[in-house]
């Protein structure tokens, strides 16, 4: 059996991580999920959290994504990431603000307001950022 | 002919004239570099994500059929520039918007434009054309992911609600610093990948779907139309720079080549001023003698 398996993290800005991982465990539509050697092909949305990258044994990277696409297809595994940054460069206390900023917003929204699915979305990324350190998988 | 002091004032004009050319051939050089990473970096999503939509787009058409009852109005985001001076650059575009228009209201479509830059919305003031709202002032950066956000929200929404029924981006190309190639893309309604020319259409990709196709797809539509305009923008970039670098050059050009003309014509006239008071000089002596 294949130990490792290809896997990229592409951004409209640019790829962050193209190379051989054990596993990779994402936040998905329908909730957590893992992927191993040998996945079936498969494509899902993703929404903002953490995506974990187990390079080997104890060895792991991790990245916060704000939503995209993860697919697997012939052995490969690309996401497509709205934006994704490693959780050293997330601004823990802009975050806080932002959260705080968004939710005043959408409190004075209605669900079928324009702009109401677009600030849930940013609620999402915020919370996520602020919350950054609770969510991190790999251990420390 | 000219006076001497006339001339040398001209030159010193056109010497100033040309160090500003040449200040912004440089920056526009710089830019130019940035950009154009940026367009590279850009091009894995774009292409990642364009095969995924088609590899999808066999499984759940109807998600991104227009609405029912949509207005037949076309939607045309016109890419352009905020600044001149970057030769022919924004006029190409602006006939290819307004090409684009014609071949819309052709097919029955009422074309609406969406003005980016300062310099298409200025051209759809002056002509009265149908403008559905612009973007301008977008500085330092022309291409962010933001923008492209804010843009595919906007195309979406309408599209969704039945504002419009197709979308599309006029924008350049960005082939070389010196050939840039307006193009236009179509947004929406996405069309199903052409099959190859030898009939046998690319193989589709047999995916497990979560949640479900249905579900999927306006995401993934969503993440394509964004990453079109986010492409548009990055080419639009690129092209306005290296137009306005290829611009700039010429004109140095044309600078260092009038400042030797100017020259010439100087010392000429110089020297005519020298023999006339030689002459006047020449013919006072004789005077005196006589």
């Amino acid at each position: 059996m294949a130990d490792t398996f290809q896997f990229k993290l592409v951004t409209p800005t640019g790829v962050l991580f193209d190379g051989a991982v054990e596993q990779v465990t994402a936040v998905g539509a329908l909730g957590e999920f893992g992927v191993l050697p040998l996945h079936t092909n498969f494509i899902t949305s993703l929404v903002p959290g953490i995506l974990t990258l187990k390079i080997s044994g104890t060895s792991f990277t991790e990245y916060l994504v704000a939503g995209g696409l993860a697919e697997v297809k012939d052995g490969v595994m690309t996401v497509l990431a709205l934006e994704a940054e490693p959780p050293s460069k997330v601004d823990r206390a802009a975050a806080a603000g932002s959260v705080a900023a968004v939710e005043q917003r959408l409190s004075q929204m209605s669900m079928f307001d324009p702009g109401y699915e677009d600030a849930a979305q940013a609620l999402a990324v915020a919370r996520v950022r602020a919350q950054v350190d609770q969510l991190l998988r790999a251990p420390h | 002919m000219a006076t001497l002091k006339a001339i040398r004032r001209r030159i010193s004009s056109v010497k100033s004239t040309q160090q500003i050319t040449r200040a912004m051939k440089l920056v526009s050089a710089a830019r130019l570099r940035r950009a154009q990473e940026a367009l590279l970096n850009a091009r894995p999503y774009h292409e990642t994500l364009k095969r995924v939509a088609d590899s999808l787009l066999g499984s759940a058409p109807e998600a991104m059929a227009p609405a029912e009852n949509a207005r037949r109005v076309a939607l045309i985001l016109v890419v352009t520039s905020d600044r001149a001076l970057c030769g022919g650059y924004n006029a190409n575009l602006l006939r290819m918007a307004e090409e684009t228009a014609r071949r819309s209201a052709a097919a029955g479509l009422e074309p609406k434009f969406f003005a980016i830059g300062r310099k298409s919305l200025d051209h759809f003031r002056r002509t009265h054309a149908a403008l559905d709202g612009d973007r301008i002032n977008n500085t330092p950066r022309l291409a962010t992911v933001g923008l492209a956000r804010d843009l595919a929200a906007k195309v979406i929404g309408d599209f969704r609600t039945g504002a419009i029924a197709e979308a599309g981006v006029v924008y350049s190309a960005f082939r070389s610093a010196i050939s840039q190639r307006p193009t236009y893309d179509k947004l929406l309604p996405v069309e199903a990948p052409q099959p190859a020319a030898d009939g046998a259409a690319a193989p589709a990709t047999d995916y497990t779907i979560e949640p479900s196709a249905a579900e999927l797809m306006p995401v993934v539509m969503r993440s394509y139309v964004e990453a079109s305009i986010f492409h548009a923008l990055l080419e639009g970039e690129a092209s306005e720079h290296g137009a306005r670098m290829t611009a700039m050059d010429s004109a140095t050009n044309n600078a260092v080549e009038m400042i030797a003309r100017l020259t010439l014509e100087m010392n000429r006239a110089r020297q005519a001023q020298i023999t006339r008071e030689l002459m006047d000089i020449v013919g006072g002596a004789e005077a005196l003698r006589g």
